[in-house]
């Protein structure tokens, strides 16, 4: 395990207790750590409600987008209404040709990686493997990807210090004006001609589904998949396991998302003063529901800190638990699956050549689960 | 409404019927695996199983009929948390991909929990 970037940063503060205080933005934010406890409060929307546009990501995101995202910062019953409008998008991943289209991308990604001498994970295989597989998401030409590729890792917070936030919308508004002009059978064309509750959407709300589902999707999918990679670049025999055992490819997925928990944690908004677990939060201020602690809790996982490939059960909450369960995990178990069912057939070995860990630099923790940089060289199969 | 799925037989394995929300029941004989591999490779609605089996995403839900309940076990702890939390729960509250498939289940008749 030693070049996996991850050491669990929340292990010390579960031994003190339920809640690591600490604050985000200058604001006061207890981070709920156990599994059980993560997993109730995501269940209980009165009292820890999303409610509250901009904040529920952490930190708050006022500064790099106009507009509230839908469904995400909504409380039911809204928020299932908002919801049903996008789920049938969302499941595309579950269709045959959909599965085909996934392995044909990630085939011909991995071939191209193959043949040359060496790449970088995250630039020229996790971005381009990401923005292609979106358009199929959103059934959406696949050049469009040539687009989202320049978003880099991260809409909002990608390494170059610039917020692509304010191209990305005025993007997006581009796209709503062309669906409202010449509807076809794309995510955008679907916004603009959904109801919400007897009404058409506003603008604003169009734009919110929109945003999230190009900044949700991204850094965290790019992420997993550079983890996933370094993963078997330093255990080569865990390529011969998959290929002995095939069903092990969803195990391995599940337990490969669990360790990398690719969001840290997400916000919740007290609409009362709450006392969560001794600590009062005042009315309107904020907890965390921390999926990354909730992943690594010892009363649950038997060595957290450890990649077993077969581990089941593995009830990790990487994507959320409750209501706003992530919309798009079929989405990037399929990626996950598919990835690694292809360097099973496609590739004998990935060796690493550089990595420079990425690193979440909080007030109270640090936490490393992804790469700046990802450099391997990738051998195909001896045919 | 039934539907009979006869699949590729290992010998001695279970017979068993779902039951989903609208009525619907749907015999599967000659059974492997798990509760919820099975149902998901018979498409047996409102079973989803997205997370492959591992217990995660609480999406196979069902119920074990009373008169099975003892022969298929309780769930344990891991499951009993997540099933705490779901809606529509029953005596007979399982998740479908921890049941595993046995001899002595032959027979068994489960239904589908319905969706919240």
């Amino acid at each position: 395990m030693s070049h996996c970037p991850y050491h669990d940063p929340f292990k010390d503060a579960r031994k003190k207790g339920p809640v690591l205080p600490t604050q985000f933005d200058g604001e006061p934010v207890p981070m709920i750590l156990g599994l059980k406890d993560v997993r109730k409060a995501a269940r209980d929307f009165k009292t820890f409600s999303s409610n509250a546009p901009f904040r529920i990501p952490i930190p708050a995101e006022e500064d790099v987008r106009s507009v509230r995202q839908f469904p995400l910062e909504v409380d039911p019953p809204d928020h299932t209404d908002y919801r049903k409008i996008v789920e049938p998008f969302f499941k595309r991943p579950t269709q045959p040709e959909y599965i085909t289209r996934v392995e044909n991308l990630i085939g011909e990604i991995l071939t191209d990686a193959c043949q040359r001498d060496s790449i970088e994970i995250v630039r020229e295989f996790a971005i381009p493997l990401q923005s292609r597989a979106l358009t199929y998401l959103l059934n959406m030409p696949e050049s469009e990807a040539n687009v989202w590729i320049q978003w880099g890792t991260h809409v909002f917070r990608d390494e170059s210090g610039v917020s692509k936030g304010a191209e990305m919308e005025a993007y997006c508004h581009q796209l709503l004006d062309s669906a409202a002009a010449n509807p076809g059978d794309d995510f955008f064309s679907a916004l603009v001609q959904a109801e919400f509750q007897g009404r058409p959407l506003t603008r604003d709300e169009m734009l919110g589904f929109a945003n999230i589902t190009f900044a949700g999707g991204r850094d965290t999918i790019i992420n997993t998949v550079a983890v996933v990679i370094a993963y078997i670049a330093e255990h080569p025999s865990a390529l011969d396991t998959l290929r002995e055992n095939p069903k092990m490819i969803l195990t391995a997925t599940e337990e490969l998302i669990r360790f990398t928990t690719p969001l840290t944690h997400i916000g919740r908004v007290c609409p009362v003063d709450t006392d969560v677990h001794g600590k009062t939060v005042k009315a309107g201020d904020l907890v965390s529901l921390c999926w990354a602690s909730a992943n690594f809790d010892e009363t649950v996982f038997d060595s957290p800190e450890e990649v077993r490939i077969d581990r089941k059960p593995n009830p990790h909450i990487a994507f959320g638990n409750g209501t706003h369960n992530c919309l798009g995990a079929p989405h990037s178990r399929l990626l996950v699956r598919t990835l690694l069912r292809k360097l099973c057939e496609l590739t004998s070995s990935v060796k690493l050549i550089e990595a420079t860990p990425k690193v979440e630099q909080e007030a109270d923790y640090e936490r490393n689960n992804a790469y700046e940089s990802l450099t391997v060289q990738i051998t195909p199969s001896s045919p | 409404m039934l539907a009979v799925i006869e699949t590729t037989p290992p010998i001695n394995m279970p017979t068993v019927t779902f039951i989903t929300p609208d009525g619907k029941q749907t015999v599967i004989k000659n059974t492997d695996g798990t509760l919820m591999d099975i149902a998901t490779e018979n498409s047996i609605e409102g079973i989803e199983g997205a997370c492959g089996g591992v217990c995660s995403c609480a999406t196979c839900h069902i119920h074990v009929t009373p008169e099975w309940i003892e022969r298929v076990g309780p769930a344990d702890e891991t499951e009993q948390d997540m099933l705490e939390f779901e809606e529509a729960t029953h005596p007979g509250s399982r998740f479908s991909c921890q049941v595993e498939l046995t001899p002595d289940l032959d027979g068994l008749i489960v239904e589908v929990a319905p969706l919240s």
